[in-house]
């Protein structure tokens, strides 16, 4: 057996589910919401609007919880994108991405693609936040809306950040399969082999936060 | 015939469902006795317009409240009522009377306000041989009067001569006077007893009606189309229209009634006789501040991708899903040559 460390902390595990779990289900209705004669997953409008409804409430307690966690541990330095930082480090990464090396640097936790999908994902996820809940109670806030450009552009605006969603989770899933099963298992056992290392043995570059979430 | 009406029964009169059919007739007593007791003026002038606004407002079927309007009230220089013509409409029916009465009579502004080339885009009459334009009119008149009633989506918002490209520059008055109050009575025309009853509150009450965020009367437009829509039960339960007039919910068809604010719902058009919705026309949502910006007959506009061309959101996607599995797969494959994912993978880790 091998040696292994924490890599995930419970936490973690739990908000990468619940939101995994509600973003998918938002997707899922969301597209049917908007395609209900294409896109035919449900019989009728009302289960998939409540489902949708119920998720938005899920995802704003896990979107939350997530950054209260990320605030308090200290999580939040190996996840928030750092334009001057992280880019540095990209051409290395896409070097690695794109077989031109056979390594990478360390970068911590999550390499600077990593970094950016995730805080992507919470600016993706406050902005479906924000323009859904102006779609569903309207009168709440008509000042937001119209400055949104009315009602019809957050419409649009909801509906392309779902297609950006979409995206960036099959890249994700890709990836992180990819990167092999151990990393897969990492986020429901918590535990990774010691000796997994991204296939890294370049330079080391600091490594912020690693003390906390280890 | 009562001759006080409290604000609060007004209110509810005009907002109650009831009132649908009645309501011009009910209020038309009252507002001829106020206008005998020295109601205050009501000047209505139109800019850019396709006087829909005007039709709209004598269709009213019920006649006792165009006497009123045309004859009692003073609408003093409607231009298409008013018995007076040019430089003696302007001088002595408008600007006389709004000067004997600053600070207390009311401006309807039917029509958007053409600003471009100073405005020369619309003129109304001739002052000492040079022309007057719609937009000094409405500042110089608009500027005395206690609130200004912009009647229609194109006075109270921009409507269709504001879309883009806009060659005229028209602007919502709102944006053309600034020292007075604005009341908005949207639609594309307005419903006439939305006209009707906010000029009534006018006469009655010397005052306008409360207003929501946009300036629109709440007694008219606090309801969104698709929450009191007759057709919601198709929605619910997924019967979709596939044509103008089929049965089913007119979402697929464009309908807009989800964001639209309007109490066509439980006030036909007509003397309450049909509406857009029951007649098998998906709402347009014409008295939103943003109409008509987006297309009637489908959900959403196409999403602009260069310079003058369009596409769909779908199409993008799509697009770049697909780009987005050929990437992986070539990744993929990529991967599996190089060793990084497969048996191999253990082994060089085992090495380090
Ligand atoms: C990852 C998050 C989310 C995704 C992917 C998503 C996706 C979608 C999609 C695709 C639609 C259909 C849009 C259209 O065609 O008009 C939609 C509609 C809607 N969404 Fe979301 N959404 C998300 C989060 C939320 C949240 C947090 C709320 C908050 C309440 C929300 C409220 C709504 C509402 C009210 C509608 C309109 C439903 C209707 O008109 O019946 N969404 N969503
Ligand atoms: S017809 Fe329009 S307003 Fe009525 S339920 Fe369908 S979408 Fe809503
Ligand atoms: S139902 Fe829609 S289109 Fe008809 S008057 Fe109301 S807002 Fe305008």
């Amino acid at each position: 057996m091998k040696e292994m460390e924490l890599r995930h902390p419970i936490w973690i595990r739990i908000f990468h589910w619940t939101n995994m779990i509600a973003i998918t289900l938002l997707m899922l209705t969301g597209y049917y919401i908007h395609a209900p004669q294409t896109f035919r997953l449900f019989d009728n409008m009302d289960t998939p609007r409540m489902l949708h409804f119920a998720m938005a409430y899920v995802l704003c307690v896990g979107v939350v919880g997530r950054v209260y966690y990320a605030i308090v541990t200290g999580d939040w330095k190996n996840i928030l994108f750092s334009p001057l930082k992280d880019i540095k480090n990209f051409p290395s990464m896409m070097k690695y991405y794109l077989f031109l090396a056979d390594s990478h640097p360390d970068y911590g936790k999550y390499n600077p693609g990593q970094k950016m999908m995730y805080s992507g994902w919470l600016f993706m996820a406050l902005i479906q936040i924000i323009t859904g809940f102006i779609l569903y109670k309207p009168d709440l806030f008509p000042g937001l809306g119209a400055l949104l450009g009315g009602l019809i552009a957050v419409r649009v605006i909801h509906y392309v950040v779902t297609w950006l969603f979409l995206l960036s989770v099959l890249a994700h899933v890709y990836l992180d399969i990819s990167e092999g099963i151990p990393v897969l298992l990492s986020m429901f056992t918590g535990k990774m082999p010691k000796d997994f290392h991204h296939t890294s043995d370049g330079p080391k570059v600091p490594q912020p936060g690693k003390g906390v979430s280890a | 015939m009562p001759t006080k009406l409290s604000r609060r029964e007004f209110i509810r009169l005009c907002a109650g469902s009831a009132a649908a059919i009645s309501m011009s007739g009910f209020l038309a007593p009252f507002m001829a006795e106020a206008a005998e007791a020295g109601a205050p003026p009501v000047i209505w002038i139109q800019g850019a317009s396709c006087t829909g606004c005007s039709i709209s407002l004598l269709n009213t079927v019920h006649p006792s409240i165009q006497d009123v309007l045309l004859k009692v009230i003073s609408l003093r220089y409607h231009p298409n009522v008013m018995a007076a013509a040019g430089d003696l409409a302007i001088q002595e029916a408008m600007y006389k009377v709004a000067r004997e009465n600053k600070g207390r009579f009311f401006l309807v502004v039917e029509g958007s306000v053409p600003t471009a080339a100073d405005g020369m885009f619309c003129t109304v009459g001739e002052e000492n041989g040079k022309p007057i334009t719609f937009q000094k009119l409405v500042q110089d008149i608009g500027g005395q009067a206690k609130a200004i009633l912009a009647f229609g989506t194109c006075s109270a918002y921009g409507g269709i001569p504001a879309t883009p490209p806009n060659p005229t520059g028209c602007k919502p008055v709102a944006d053309v006077v600034k020292n007075v109050p604005v009341v908005n009575v949207p639609g594309c025309p307005p419903h006439p007893d939305w006209m009707v009853g906010t000029i009534a509150h006018v006469i009655l009450y010397g005052d306008y009606p409360e207003l929501d965020e946009f300036g629109r009367p709440k007694m008219f437009f606090s309801g969104i189309v698709h929450d009191n829509c007759p057709r919601r039960q198709y929605f619910d339960n997924a019967i979709f229209a596939k044509n103008f007039s089929d049965p089913g919910c007119l979402l697929e068809i464009g309908c807009k009634g989800p964001i639209a604010h309007c109490d066509a719902t439980t006030r036909p058009w007509n003397g309450g006789v049909n509406w857009c919705i029951k007649s098998g026309a998906p709402c347009i949502a014409c008295t939103e501040p943003q109409f008509p910006g987006w297309p009637m007959y489908e959900r959403l506009p196409e999403m602009p991708i260069a310079p003058g061309i369009t596409t769909t959101i779908d199409q993008v996607g799509l697009v770049l899903g697909g780009a987005a599995v050929v990437g992986i797969g070539g990744h993929l494959i990529g991967n599996i040559a190089t060793g990084r994912v497969g048996f191999k993978k253990d082994e060089k880790e085992g090495d380090n």
